[in-house]
């Protein structure tokens, strides 16, 4: 039962939970954009404040959630995301004839379910949070239902999420019935070495990976990626990309941590493989497109893949590591979508890369950050992607996974290959008029991503200072 | 009781595959509720009797009632199962056949070879279900109904038709333009 004691825990959540209702309410009265958009701000400024407020220290809020450190530093990076999508949002929804203030509550909810999960302790709680997600963004995905790539990418998601959902859930119900136990932290404590032998529990573990797997689009499971990340308007797949491979990874981690290796060395190396195919197909797929939201979504495979690295090495430094590249990986692909829609006119997306031809002629600056945010992701030094991988390669050296590090360095080269042909594009000199890149004159937009320039910047020359947060949140997990 | 579940458990594995291979959209629907009913059939002899009285009134009796007049309405008829047979050559279905059936194989296997622990029957009572769900689980109740809330919203906007009439005072200042 929960008491009012533990209430103030779930501040965030409360906070999120309540906004939805009221741009929902307001909608009633009266038709805003802009006060959806100023409202749903400040939603997310508040939720990210009151994470300060709470004092956590490993406390559950009755058996379905935990609040520690981990929970509270995920919560409030997806809070931040979430804020950012927010304020990329308008300046991209402004101009078309749609309604727009739902996308603002499903926005919120979407971002609720996001920061459920990350702070679930529990099988039925996960799969419920998950669930709010994933209902949220079928209609974010096919928001713009006038354009018919769109829909296509909400019904394609549809299908994928709810076939992928009740893997999931199968998967879950084989390790209740053999474990007895949905809670995780308790779930270590009921798996003997008989249980952890047993066809039925590795099956369970094989569905779950299965589920999670499509989630994060790892590669068996990562043909929705591409047409997806195409399909949805852009903020929105910065939303898929982000907030929610970012909360299915913060999950599976906790569950691969408090499973604390007493699982069938199957299921490890199931893991490896999928890291392994995730890090090469990723990258190598990416190497012959021209879109440039389906280069981000090849890529993003890829770093689900590294990530999958640390998350193996199964030690400490790897549970650091793992953060701190979820971090930098944030910043990175936010700051590329963020461009994407930044740029994008009144009806249609700048998503051709032939579209980004000169870039660098007309909008310096913007090109510029451009170039950062690929350099990053590519992983060149002074880059908070660097650092990322950096301490990625040191948690997989550290644990001696040495097939999982020379796969990482050896796609990081292959990854290097498509970066950079994005950014000669910007560079090569164009005679086009100067109205092609007409979109992109909103000023908090471009503050924010101008702080983005600078976080890729601090990061990646003084690493010290997030490493200090992540240590000081994550003592032990 | 333990015949009576697996003779539910038949009818549901047969009805459900009648739902899958069925052409006539309407078929495939009744044989659904055939399906579901079945399955409330089966909670009810594991001891769920709470569980079995959802099964029928929501599943068989709610959702799947307005299934039926839905597509009663739209009313699809044999030009619609034409197209769904051309859709589903076999060229299309062979592979994903073939998987699954190695799947339902590696099921059936991995079934066979655990052994189970023989069914204690307990019985749940509808207020058992009642305590814990608004007991240990109250949050979770509260996440579905957000979760209720996202999908009535997503639902609106997407089913959402654009307004073309308009008030009649309103039409004669449109019309001009």
């Amino acid at each position: 039962m929960i008491n009012g004691a533990d209430i103030h825990l779930l501040l965030p959540e409360i906070i999120l939970g309540l906004a939805a209702i009221v741009v929902m309410l307001s909608i009633a009265v009266k038709r805003c954009h802009l006060f959806a958009h100023i409202f749903s701000l400040a939603a997310f400024a508040l939720a990210f404040i009151s994470l300060f407020l709470i004092h956590v220290n490993g406390t559950q809020v009755t058996d379905l959630f935990i609040t520690d450190g981990y929970s509270r530093f995920f919560t409030g990076l997806i809070i931040a995301a979430a804020f950012f999508i927010a304020a990329i949002s308008y300046p991209y929804f402004k101009t078309r004839d749609i309604h727009k203030e739902e996308y603002y509550i499903l926005l919120i909810l979407a971002t609720l379910g996001a920061v459920s999960m990350v702070i679930s302790n529990h099988f039925i709680s996960f799969f419920l949070s998950l669930e709010v997600m994933s209902v949220s963004m079928y209609s974010l995905i096919a928001y713009l239902k006038n354009d018919s790539i769109g829909i296509e990418a909400g019904i394609k998601y549809l299908v994928m999420a709810a076939v992928s959902a009740s893997i999931l859930l199968f998967g879950f119900a084989l390790i209740y019935a053999q474990t007895g136990q949905m809670e995780l932290s308790k779930l270590q404590g009921t798996i003997s070495a008989a249980v952890a032998k047993d066809i039925l529990f590795i099956a369970g573990m094989a569905l779950v990976i299965a589920g999670i797997g499509f989630k994060m689009a790892l590669v068996p499971f990562h043909l929705w990626t591409p047409d997806i990340y195409g399909g949805a308007p852009a903020p929105v797949s910065a939303f898929v990309a982000t907030v929610s491979k970012g909360a299915a990874f913060a999950f599976l981690l906790r569950f691969f941590h408090d499973l604390n290796g007493s699982v069938h060395n199957s299921v490890w190396i199931a893991f490896a493989v999928i890291a392994i195919a995730s890090m090469l197909i990723g990258n190598l797929l990416a190497l012959r497109q021209q879109n440039i939201k389906r280069i981000l979504a090849y890529s993003s495979i890829g770093h689900l893949g590294y990530l999958m690295v640390a998350l193996l090495a199964a030690s400490v430094v790897g549970i650091k590591a793992a953060v701190f590249y979820l971090v930098t990986y944030f910043i990175s692909m936010l700051s590329a979508f963020g461009i994407v829609s930044y740029l994008s006119g009144k009806d249609n997306e700048l998503y051709d890369l032939d579209d980004y031809k000169g870039l660098f002629w007309q909008r310096p600056w913007l090109a510029a950050l451009f170039t950062m945010v690929l350099l990053s992701l590519a992983g060149i030094p002074l880059t908070a992607g660097f650092m990322g991988k950096f301490y990625l390669l040191l948690s997989g050296i550290g644990s001696s996974l040495w097939i999982l590090t020379i796969v990482l360095v050896v796609s990081s080269f292959v990854g290097l290959y498509y970066y950079l042909r994005v950014a000669l594009m910007m560079f090569t000199h164009s005679e086009l008029p100067r109205q092609k890149f007409k979109g992109g004159s909103f000023v908090p937009a471009s503050i924010l991503l101008a702080l983005m320039f600078i976080f890729l910047l601090w990061i990646g020359i003084f690493p010290g200072t997030l490493l200090d947060i992540i240590q000081h949140l994550i003592p032990a997990i | 009781m333990n015949v009576i579940f697996y003779i539910a458990s038949i009818i549901a594995i047969l009805a459900t595959i009648m739902v899958i291979t069925g052409r006539n959209a309407i078929h495939s629907l009744l044989f659904l509720i055939v399906s579901l009913l079945a399955i409330g059939v089966v909670f009810f002899t594991l001891g769920a009797p709470f569980m079995a009285a959802l099964e029928v009134i929501i599943y068989a009796g709610a959702i799947m009632v307005l299934f039926v007049f839905v597509i009663m309405m739209l009313n699809l008829g044999k030009a619609y199962e034409k197209m769904e047979e051309s859709w589903f050559s076999y060229k299309a279905w062979l592979g994903p056949g073939i998987l699954c059936i190695i799947l339902l194989g590696e099921l059936i296997y991995v079934f066979t070879v655990t052994k189970g622990s023989g069914r204690q029957l307990t019985v749940i009572s509808p207020q058992e279900v009642g305590m814990t769900l608004f007991g240990p689980y109250i949050l979770g109740v509260e996440l579905a109904a957000m979760l209720l809330m996202t999908g009535i919203i997503g639902a609106y906007h997407i089913g959402r038709r654009k307004q073309k009439e308009y008030h009649r005072l309103l039409q004669k200042e449109e019309e001009p333009a």
